[in-house]
Formats: C-alpha cells, structure tokens, sequence
C-alpha cells in the first residue's frame, strides 16, 4: 500500500511541474465556460418556465462550470498514455516490475488527477463563481461530493484502462477514441445534463456507467442529488465501480497472454 | 508557384487516401466528433423555444457556415498545425530556410489534411438543412455574401493557426490558449453574437476576427436586426477583414522567422 502512496504522491508532484499546461488549461475551460454560460442565460432568459428539465438557470449555469472543472478527472476525456506506452513498447518496463500493473496505473493517474482537481478544477469553478455567480455549495454538500469524486475517478481510471489495453489488439486506435468520446461526452452529461437528453438517449443513459462519473458527482456538488437519492446515486456508483474495475482486470489477464517481447 | 503547391498537396492527399476504407472511416468518425456540438444546439432546442431571439434553424445556419469555414481552415493549414510544432521541437525547421523557397509556403505545402473534410461534411448538411427550412428571400447579393462569409472564416481561422505556429519561435510549442481562439472561436460564434457580453463581442469582430465567419452575413441574410445596432451590411466588409487579418499574421510570421534561433540539435 505504502508503495502505491508513494506512486501517486510522486504523480501529484510531477503534475505541479507543468505549470504553463495548467494555466493554459484552465483558461481554456473558463473560456468555454463562459460561452456555455451566456448560452443557457439566453435560453432561459427566452423560457416561459424558470425551471427546466429541474433547473433553475443558475443551476445551469453552475452545472456548466462544475462539469468543465470535472475535466480534471476525465470527465469527457480520456488519456492515452498507457496505450502510447503499448504501441512503444515501453509498457514491458513496468509489466516487469514487481508491483500490480493495475495498482501502479491507477495511483499514478489517482495523484495527477487530484492535482488536476485541486488547482486546475477548483480555479476554473471559482471563475465561475466569480463571473457567473455558480453556486458555493454546502459543507455536506461538499462533503457528499468528494465521496461521489473518490468514486468517479475508480470508474473513469477503470474505463479509460480498458479503452488503453485494446491497444494491444488494435493497430490504430483512432476510431476507438473517437467513438468513446463521443459516447463519454454524450451519456456522462459532460455536453448537457442528462434530464436535457431526449427521453430514449436519457434511458441509454441510465443503463451506462458513464453518469457515474459527470452527472453524479456535478449533481451532488450542487445539491440535485441529497439523502436517500444521494445513498441510491453512490450505491450505483460503487456498482459501477466493481464491475468496471472487475472487468478491466479481466481484461488486462487477457492482454499480458497477448505480449510478445522481442529482444534487442 | 500554385502549380508547385498542386503538385505538393497531390502527394500528400494521395498518400492519404491509399487506404480506402480507413480513410472513410476517419471522415466518418471526425464528422460524428465534430457534430457533438451541433447535437448540444439541436437538444437545447428541444427544450426552449429560442436563444437570444433567434430561432434553432437561425442558429443552424450560424453553426454551418462556422463549421464550413474552421474546417476548410484545418484542411488547408494544417501544416502550421502540429507538424510544424515537432518541426520546431526536433529542429528541422533550419532545412526549411536553406531550401530556395519562402518558409510560408513550405510550411503551407508541407500537409494538407483530407479527413479534416469530416467537419465540411457535417457542416454542409447542417447548412444545407437550415437554408432549406428557412424561408429567406434569395437574392444575388444574399448568396454572394454567404460564400464571401464563409471564405472570409476559412481565412480567419488560418490566420490564427498561423500566428499560433509563430508563436512557436518564442516557446518551440504552440501555446496551448490559442485553441480558445480556434476551437473556441468556432464555438462561440456557433451561437449567435448579440447573446455574449459586450467585450467578448469587441474582441471576436476585431482583435479576432471569426464572427465576421457568419454573423453579419446572417444578419443581412435573414434579414435581422442586431438589438445591440450591428449594422448587417457590416458583412460586406468580411473580406476586408480576413484580408487584413491574415496580412497581419504573414507579417507577424515573417517577423518570428527573422528571430528564429535554431536550438542546434
């Protein structure tokens, strides 16, 4: 366990290095932020309702900014690392080593992650609430809220792993990255929260395990989601959670009988 | 000169199309990646009835024409694009400047990305779609400022690519926060300007230009009036701008050459 601390610990610590790459960042997701922003202002401001689909528009507003800070914890993007590390060949080095592959993996993207969470996710939801007045939730709000991130990240981790280890069937993973995208993005309510979607994409929705990891956590962080439901969301979150890590691990018994080391 | 960049760009889009299937497959999948977007504006109007007065075929002709314009412009100059940038990094941009041709044009001629034609294609249909709705009175004038808005766009958006490649002089990687003014771009004037705070409507009509890609030209097309009092014959102006625009990033361009240093590696 110390070493998986130790692993992430040094991950975070990395991750403070990239100073101009998360300053860049953060400006681009405010900056979609705000156009998203004066989007859902005008659109309201043009309802004859206040309340939409159960928002209010500050609601919408703010679900804009926590879903462009959740990006930090691959809320609508996934990386590729471990697949670039297949395709080179590098992923033998740590194959090799005696730690868990999946163990080793999941620390080091746990600590950039919550690098990523704690600067770049925290500062552009503060411009949010700054410029557009998003909402500052409550302290069990907030304290519900990093339950629900604790467990997005062991689902998103999981699902970008599997995605990663197709690598070593696949040649070019290109179109694998572009249809997960597309998917993550639509049924995680990273483009729109879920109750926007037409009734039959909001059912496929419900039936993924995407929203586990977007529209749970921005939900809660907002105050959607609160007692029994808040116990039902985590429940499927922690569902979610074992059978997508199970199978990643499955998957990966399968991919290391795929492994060919070639001298040299 | 042009017959050089024909000659060029042939090799290059015929090395892209070797592999047929896969080749439409990428058009495919890069259409389907891009159209997320225009599925956010086709949902959100599912559930209100309009945005900052314009109605949701009104802001499909926007998305198309923005669409359309940013494509061609990742088509075309794509070379500025991240070949460039491993060019600087790996410090084979000195091989450019000992060749008897002008950087610019190298650069232009280096790449040509067909699959960019993704983007063209779902911004065609959902053009296509809204000027098929819309019941807009043609006249000559109305499609010549179309084509004249979008070409304008397309010039814009390689504009910026451009001064984000020179940019790569000073800090070898293409500054990440020009992707706001790009992608970005292409998204905020998605919707139309008049909903966006009085200084995001400055800087996106003058200092970064990309409104002039569809808005005044919707504007003079749908016949509309700004409520902030945008003249709508603004839009004959869009090729002076992208004239201008673009002359500007040559020159900004031409200025990062002379200060290149080469890293030496």
């Amino acid at each position: 366990m110390r070493l998986y601390w130790e692993i992430g610990v040094r991950a975070f610590r990395r991750a403070t290095a990239y100073r101009s790459a998360y300053i860049a960042g953060l400006l681009t997701n405010a900056f979609f932020g705000a156009v998203y922003s004066f989007v859902y202002l005008a659109v309201f401001a043009a309802s004859a309702e206040p309340v939409v689909a159960g928002f209010s528009v500050r609601e919408a507003v703010s679900y804009v900014w926590i879903a462009q800070a959740l990006i930090s914890i691959g809320a609508g993007w996934i990386s590729w690392e471990l697949a670039d590390s297949i395709r080179s060949g590098d992923v033998i080095t740590d194959m090799a080593r005696p730690w868990s592959f999946y163990g080793y993996w999941l620390s080091k993207s746990l600590g950039e992650r919550s690098f990523n969470l704690l600067v770049r996710g925290a500062f552009t939801y503060l411009i949010g609430v700054l410029y557009f007045d998003a909402i500052i939730p409550g302290v069990t709000q907030f304290a519900a809220f990093a339950l629900t991130i604790a467990l997005a990240l062991v689902v998103s981790f999981a699902f970008g792993f599997m995605l990663n280890l197709l690598a070593f069937w696949l040649l070019d993973y290109t179109g694998v990255a572009v249809i997960s995208s597309i998917v993550l993005q639509l049924f995680s309510g990273f483009l729109l929260p879920l109750a926007f979607l037409p009734a039959p994409l909001q059912a496929i929705a419900a039936l993924l395990p995407f929203r586990a990891i977007t529209s749970v956590p921005a939900q809660t962080f907002l105050g959607q989601i609160t007692g029994a439901h808040l116990l039902g969301a985590l429940a499927l979150q922690l569902f979610w959670a074992v059978v997508m890590t199970g199978a990643a691990l499955v998957l990966l018994r399968y991919a290391v009988r795929k492994v060919v080391i070639q001298g040299g | 000169m042009f017959r050089l960049y024909l000659l060029l760009i042939g090799a290059r889009v015929r090395a892209q199309m070797q592999y047929k299937v896969s080749f439409l497959l990428d058009l495919l999948g890069f259409a389907l990646a891009t159209g997320l977007e225009f599925v956010i504006i086709a949902v959100l109007f599912t559930r209100f009835p309009a945005l900052g007065g314009w109605s949701g075929h009104e802001v499909a002709l926007l998305y198309g024409m923005t669409a359309i314009a940013f494509s061609l412009s990742e088509m075309v100059a794509r070379g500025f694009d991240a070949p460039f940038e491993r060019m600087m990094v790996q410090g084979s941009f000195d091989r450019v400047l000992t060749r008897p041709l002008g950087s610019f044009f190298q650069i232009l001629a280096s790449e040509f990305q067909l699959r960019r034609l993704g983007r063209t294609l779902q911004g065609t249909l959902v053009l296509g779609y809204a000027l098929a709705v819309l019941q807009i009175g043609w006249s000559p004038a109305k499609a010549l400022v179309l084509v004249m808005a979008v070409l304008s766009g397309a010039v814009i958006y390689g504009g910026l690519v451009v001064i984000g490649a020179t940019l790569c002089f000073w800090t070898i990687k293409t500054p990440e926060i020009i992707n706001a003014f790009t992608f970005g771009g292409t998204t905020l004037v998605s919707y139309p300007l008049n909903i966006y705070n009085r200084f995001i409507r400055a800087v996106f009509l003058s200092i970064v230009p990309v409104a002039f890609a569809n808005y005044p030209a919707a504007l003079l097309i749908l016949e509309r009036r700004d409520p902030h009092g945008l003249p709508a014959e603004l839009a004959w102006a869009a090729p002076l701008v992208a004239g201008a625009f673009f002359a500007l990033a040559l020159r900004f361009w031409r200025f990062g050459v002379s200060k290149y240093q080469s890293s030496g590696s």
